[in-house]
């Protein structure tokens, strides 16, 4: 026993370690925040970043590099001064201006910023690289293309719009010599459009295109037009595709946050089409068109048809926002809002193509590239749309 | 030649019958449940809980007398959770595999009579984590549910994308999975001389992990600990007794 006192002070040394636990950090859901002060606009914007951004894996910007130099900026900031308030939105711009999501879009509830158009990393990289150009003109798919390269009486087009106005859908779809089937879409919202109980225009043109699907006995290819597509409605995926492929068509896979950590993931889940009851399965060449204006939905529909052996892709590099988008809520990130931020725009899912990479922010590349000619459309010539269907012959 | 192999004969003899007198060896199994201490932060309806799993190990005795020992134990553990959604995400779910090579010592306090004992250990542990599997369910957006009539409300996430289920070796990711562990023990048990050759013993044991699972990679980062409360049985063998029966028989 002479050793006790010994042993007893080992064990008091061990249960000292009992206090080596980290604290937890005191976390604040970005969504209730208050905007008292920049530097409470500053920490609900940078943690609800460091939580719910899904491309901390392959980000190359270092968000703790940004809280290391940004905060002390923030912090000198007055938020009732509206040169302040300027000088904070510079900050965000600088602050973001490397992500490489490519949905990423903020927008601002301070009355100072209403004039200010929202900070977009994406678009401000691409308006400033060699070859940036406008997107072609809705007019070229609705007038130039019907009159000039759709068979005469072979044509139909229609635009819907919203309810509240605030937008407008537009389609055109045709024929081609005859068993070339042509369709363009602004936006991927045929589903939606096509479930409604009323007539609409763009409803028109989808059921034109889909009795030619069907009924047209040989089909010699198939041009799918999302040139100009900002994307849309991931449900359009099954609903277009669905009708022209008999088995499950597998392109690639999908993962979502899942915890509070820069690189807390979920595993990949396989990103697939589905077949549609009624599908009639197609073996002529599909043609996408896509140009460096198509995104989210419209690069994931090309990355699709891309995958099937009969699939083909003519015309530009994409935008590059390949990552579906949810509320916040359902994979645990992705956009958010704060109270000063009307809403952080960002993808709540990871894409990764089927050959492994992941193409956020870089864009998909086409198979037979053609690039955007403006000199050429203004004389009413589509050279993309005569390679898709240089490509068909 | 000979002779060095004779020295080294002799020494080899000495030293076992000297660390015989005092050296036990066992084997050790037992059942264990551990819950991750953590924070899902704000997340709404996301909880971890407690997964049970199990422990191997061979326990190895030194006393110094008969009421302190010191006790090294190594073996495999498994440390496992689940992290899971509820009401309207019931069904999303991951429940983590984790596979431990773990080596415990200890200070081995003894108490009570002849045959039956007391006994009280305190220590601490280091750890690999040397594998790991995840099974679970989550919604896959590209797999879409029917449509839902307008007239129909619904009840989980499931009913607008199917679930996808998964069952995959876990991957590390080297930039924040810390892959060693060290931590705290303390075990309270009984154990009970059955032969002069061997005891059997029951143990509660509590692993107290003070190395959060991740590498400090991060600003507010939410730290992981392993909590791990296991129950086990075994068996330790007296070295001198197997080797020379003779003379515990004397004793």
């Amino acid at each position: 026993m002479k050793y006790l006192d010994k042993y007893i002070l080992i064990i008091l040394v061990l249960l000292t370690g009992v206090s080596c636990r980290k604290e937890m950090p005191e976390i604040n859901d970005p969504q209730n925040t208050i905007a008292a002060n920049f530097n409470e606009v500053f920490d609900a914007f940078w943690n609800g970043m460091n939580n719910n951004y899904i491309f901390w894996d392959i980000d190359t910007v270092n968000w703790d590099n940004v809280y290391k130099q940004y905060k002390p900026l923030f912090a000198k900031l007055n938020l009732n001064d509206s040169n302040d308030v300027r000088k904070g939105y510079t900050y965000f711009k600088q602050m973001t201006a490397g992500l490489v999501d490519s949905h990423y879009n903020i927008t601002f509830n301070d009355t100072w910023l209403v004039d200010s158009p929202s900070i977009s990393p994406s678009y401000e990289r691409k308006s400033a690289s060699p070859g940036f150009h406008n997107p072609i003109s809705i007019f070229h798919f609705y007038d130039t293309i019907p009159r000039k390269y759709l068979d005469r009486g072979g044509a139909i087009r229609g635009y819907t719009n919203t309810v509240d106005g605030s937008n407008q859908y537009v389609a055109v779809s045709g024929t081609i010599q005859q068993n070339i089937l042509y369709f363009f879409f602004s936006e991927f919202a045929l589903k939606e459009l096509y479930k409604t109980d009323t007539a609409n225009g763009v409803k028109r043109v989808e059921q034109y295109f889909f009795d030619k699907l069907q009924n047209t006995a040989n089909i010699k290819g198939i041009i799918i037009d999302v040139r100009g597509n900002p994307g849309g409605a991931l449900a359009d995926l099954d609903f277009l595709l669905g009708r022209m492929i008999d088995k499950q068509l597998d392109f690639g896979y999908t993962r979502s946050k899942q915890g509070n950590g820069r690189l807390d993931y979920s595993p990949w889940a396989p990103a697939f089409a589905t077949p549609q009851a009624g599908a009639r399965n197609i073996t002529a060449p599909i043609v996408m068109l896509a140009d460096a204006w198509s995104a989210s939905m419209a690069e994931m529909t090309t990355m699709a048809v891309k995958a099937l052996p009969n699939g083909h892709f003519v015309g530009e590099r994409t935008w590059g926002a390949n990552g579906p988008l949810i509320g916040n809520l359902f994979f645990n990130g992705g956009q958010f809002t704060t109270n000063y931020m009307n809403l952080v725009y960002t993808s709540s899912l990871m894409l990764k193509y089927k050959d492994g990479k992941i193409y956020e922010g870089v864009g998909f590349p086409p198979d037979l590239e053609v690039k955007y000619d403006e000199a050429a459309l203004n004389l009413g010539q589509d050279k993309q749309l005569e390679a898709a269907i240089g490509l068909i012959h | 030649m000979k002779r060095s192999l004779f020295f080294v004969s002799t020494l080899l003899f000495l030293c076992t019958s000297y660390v015989q007198a005092q050296f036990e060896i066992g084997v050790s199994g037992g059942y264990n449940k551990n819950y991750l201490h953590t924070s899902t932060g704000y997340r709404a309806y996301t909880k971890y809980d407690a997964l049970s799993g199990f422990t191997v190990s061979i326990p190895l005795q030194y006393h110094f007398n008969n009421w302190l020992a010191v006790e090294a134990d190594p073996g495999y553990i498994q440390k496992n959770y689940e992290q899971k959604r509820d009401h309207f995400f019931d069904g999303i779910y991951q429940k983590s595999t984790n596979s431990y090579i773990q080596l415990p010592v200890m200070a081995h306090f003894s108490f009570g009579g002849d045959k039956l004992k007391g006994f009280m250990n305190l220590g601490g542990y280091g750890a690999y984590w040397a594998s790991g599997h995840i099974k679970g369910a989550m919604a896959n957006p590209f797999n879409l549910a029917p449509d839902i009539p307008d007239n129909q409300q619904t009840y989980t996430f499931f009913e607008y994308d199917k679930a996808y289920n998964y069952n995959e070796k876990y991957s590390f990711d080297s930039r924040r999975d810390r892959r060693m562990e060290f931590g705290l023990l303390a075990g309270a048990g009984v154990e009970y001389l059955l032969h002069q050759r061997y005891r059997i013993f029951v143990e509660g044991r509590y692993y107290y992990g003070l190395t959060d699972q991740q590498k400090n990679y991060m600003i507010n980062q939410i730290p992981r600990y392993n909590d791990t409360y296991v129950i086990q049985a075994g068996c330790l063998f007296n070295l001198k007794n197997i080797f020379h029966p003779e003379l515990a028989a004397a004793e």
